[in-house]
């Protein structure tokens, strides 16, 4: 243990309690380390890293109010605000799960467990040390963007059998499957595979697979990973890749639940499975990640004004679907934007979505009074702006559609379509607002979906056909074909005698939601009218 | 307001285990800064210093034991196996110990081989080897024998002392020693009872870990043996 200069070493030490700070700085100095700085929460860690660069971080994961540990490690890699080199030592008081998820998610070089001493101190410095002195070739060509050259070092490092030979094997995986090198990958994880199933290599020759466009044995494998152990984080993330590429929407979904489960305090899922839950039309689930994501915000570097957007935009459509007691969801909602506006420096356009979003769910929990100032100061905002982003322009039109003024909301909707005629991407996201999509993409899809579940019909598969027009239902709720073909199907369900109080009630909505869409000059109004008194006829039947 | 029957008893005790063990944590790490600045000066203080520290670390060590066992069965802390070196861990814990042994005038040798690699669960191995040097501390003379090589395919990690040797009865429990019997007598053998389930958590193939106690070889006193495959 000779080898290592010391008192050259810069090191920073970050704990709650000064005690612990007081006495690894002495271990420190007994090992003849001098150049010692410490923080006792996370921010201080963070402004210290911008104005140094340390050897070694030793920081707790229990900091105290604030961010921990793991959230710190990850502002810094984010930020950039640490090379490579420098060393980060995460200390606990013991291997809790919490520490464990966040040796998964945000790899610190090592953990350590308290109590700790001198020697030990030593001891972990002293190895990390020297394989950060082998690695150092390999980060400085990383950093300088020479890929090429890495991966020369790694593969000399990977052959020759040294203590580094597994830290290089790690490393030149990820860069192979970064470089798109994938039968080099798969190569390497099969050699190291051969001699034991490591999780590492398990996954990384999954993703490999994954990469490669064999989904079907990916997603074997990765089933196998996470059943072997339930705590591995990385391996839901790329199983949730490769069910999105597979085209499962649910079974994504699920994957992301199961992770969040199990790891509740990452931001990243909760935002992911706040999207595809929302994809999925599961308002609900939606909601509760966007809850989730806009609390874990409040200590991450991963939050954005976005996440408060979103979480009105969901609730606002729980609201109008009727799934949660209105009063405390815009109670709830208002709190959330005020305290967005107090906490993120929001642009013109920001402001003008939060007011509108504000304004949308006063507006659903027939709060006027309140909505109308707010739509007016957002009316004022964008008439100071020549260039309304489409998503404002969106936001508008449901603003004025809550509030009942529909001419407005019409005449506003009609500009846009003129605005965006040629633009494709554009007209997919006011598709939303219409009652039949404008896009060719959109309209392709609705008549693919309308294909399928009319045969499904046709074959008096009922209960596939409505799964087959819920797809498109709740991405365009204003569409009466759709919700027509779905009542239908409902029918032909109570007419074949599956008369549940479930599909009744389902059938009774459905009929509801087109009365509110549709008037008497409505091209499908007979049809509207005529499986109404289908519907009234069968389940008058169920009564009896 | 919360009733008590409402709340899951298990993972308070666990929860304050957790408090418990940072806060012994703390102790030892002050006793060992206290020890450095005014080194004891006579016999009786080394005495005292002595007991506290080994009491201390006991308990530390039983503490870190209830709560994995805890986490084990609740499956909050499946077996994490990796490749590792096999020094690493055991100069980990003798290097956790140093001043435990030092002030109790106990020369640790370690022998392994510096590029002798398995697959383990670095923490729970650590444990308990942990565990069985902090056990030999207090029974040793003055001789710790902490090595580890390759047997028939099983990695053979030797805890072994000059002192008395472990008493008849451990030696010729048979497994799944503390089931009920021995808490009685005011032994849980909670050291082994964790070390047997460690072990036989470690699976390859069809062969199983296991630990064996012995008297004798190599240093006079007792032998602990953990074989992992």
């Amino acid at each position: 243990m000779t080898d290592i200069n010391y008192s050259k070493l810069r090191i920073l030490i970050a704990d709650d309690f000064s005690n612990f700070r007081a006495t690894v700085n002495a271990m420190l100095g007994m090992l003849g380390v001098y150049q010692v700085d410490t923080a006792s929460n996370g921010a201080e860690v963070i402004d210290k890293c911008q104005r140094k660069t340390y050897d070694v971080i030793l920081c707790d994961y229990d900091l105290g109010p604030g961010k921990n540990g793991q959230q710190v490690l990850e502002e810094l890699r984010y930020r950039a605000l640490i090379p490579r080199r420098t060393l980060f030592i995460l200390v606990s008081a013991d291997a809790t799960k919490d520490v464990v998820m966040a040796a998964y998610d945000c790899e610190p070089n090592d953990y350590l467990m308290k109590p700790i001493n001198t020697q030990m101190l030593q001891h972990r410095m002293a190895r990390l040390l020297r394989q950060r002195e082998a690695l150092q070739g390999v980060y400085a060509a990383l950093e300088a963007e020479d890929s090429r050259r890495a991966m020369a070092r790694l593969i000399d490092l990977s052959l020759r059998d040294t203590r580094h030979t597994r830290a290089a094997q790690k490393m030149l995986g990820e860069l192979f499957i970064a470089e798109g090198e994938l039968n080099k990958a798969e190569r390497l994880y099969t050699k190291v595979l051969e001699v034991r199933p490591v999780d590492w290599a398990r996954l990384g020759l999954a993703r490999v697979k994954h990469l490669m466009g064999e989904l079907e044995i990916a997603g074997d494998w990765l089933e196998k990973i996470v059943r072997d152990n339930p705590l591995y984080l990385p391996a839901y993330d790329v199983l949730a890749n490769n069910w999105e590429q597979m085209g499962h929407l649910r079974q994504v979904q699920t994957t992301v639940h199961r992770s969040v489960t199990i790891s509740p305090k990452s931001i990243l899922r909760h935002k992911r499975l706040a999207q595809v839950a929302e994809r999925n039309g599961d308002y609900t689930t939606a909601l509760q990640a966007l809850r989730s994501t806009v609390r874990l915000g409040e200590l991450s570097c991963h939050a954005c004004p976005d996440d408060v957007f979103n979480f009105a935009r969901i609730a606002s459509a729980a609201l109008e679907k009727k799934l949660h007691p209105a009063e405390p969801l815009v109670q709830e909602t208002v709190a959330v934007i005020n305290s967005a506006r107090a906490r993120f420096p929001l642009s013109r356009e920001q402001r003008t979505r939060a007011d509108l979003l504000a304004a949308r769910v006063f507006a659903q929990a027939g709060k006027h009074d309140s909505a109308q100032p707010l739509v007016e100061a957002a009316e004022t905002l964008v008439r100071c702006d020549e260039h309304v982003p489409l998503e404002v322009n969106i936001e508008r039109v449901l603003t004025l559609q809550a509030l009942g003024e529909n001419e407005q909301a019409e005449t506003l909707l009609h500009e846009l379509l003129q605005k965006y005629a040629y633009d494709q991407s554009a007209l997919e996201k006011l598709d939303t607002l219409l009652a039949e999509p404008v896009s060719e993409t959109n309209r392709a899809m609705v008549a693919a979906v309308n294909r399928e579940g009319i045969e499904l019909y046709n074959q008096a598969r009922f209960e596939e056909a409505i799964a087959c027009f819920e797809k498109v239902r709740h991405i365009f709720p204003r569409h009466v074909g759709v919700q027509l073909n779905i009542v239908q199907s409902l029918i032909g369900k109570l007419r074949a005698g599956q008369k549940d109080a479930q599909t009744v009630s389902s059938t009774e909505q459905a009929l509801a939601t087109i009365g509110s869409l549709i008037e008497a000059d409505h091209s499908q109004y007979a049809r509207f009218q005529r499986l109404q008194e289908m519907a009234t006829s069968s389940m008058a039947l169920t009564g009896q | 307001m919360t009733k008590p029957k409402d709340v899951d008893f298990s993972l308070v005790l666990a929860s304050s285990v957790h408090d418990m063990k940072n806060s012994v944590g703390m102790l030892i790490a002050s006793l060992e800064s206290y020890i450095e600045e005014f080194p004891p000066t006579n016999e009786r203080q080394v005495k005292q210093i002595n007991t506290l520290h080994y009491e201390a670390s006991r308990i530390n060590s039983e503490l870190v034991q209830l709560l994995t066992i805890y986490r084990m069965q609740n499956n909050h802390l499946p077996l994490r196996v990796d490749q590792h070196y096999v020094i690493d861990v055991l100069e980990d814990q003798l290097a956790r110990n140093h001043s435990l042994l030092e002030s109790r005038g106990v020369h640790p040798r370690l022998e392994c081989d510096d590029s002798l690699e398995w697959f383990f669960d670095a923490d729970l191995v650590g444990s308990v080897v942990q565990n069985v040097i902090v056990n030999c501390s207090r029974y040793t003379r003055a001789q710790l024998l902490v090595s580890a090589k390759v047997e028939d395919d099983f990695l053979r990690i030797v805890v072994a002392d000059d002192g008395g040797g472990y008493p008849p009865s451990m030696l010729e429990a048979p497994s799944g020693l503390v089931q009920s019997a021995e808490v009685n007598e005011g032994n849980t053998h909670l050291g082994l009872y964790f070390a047997e389930e460690i072990a036989r958590l470690h699976k390859q193939r069809n062969r199983v870990g296991y630990i064996r106690l012995e008297n004798g070889e190599p240093l006079g006193g007792g032998c602990f043996n953990l074989f992992l495959p």
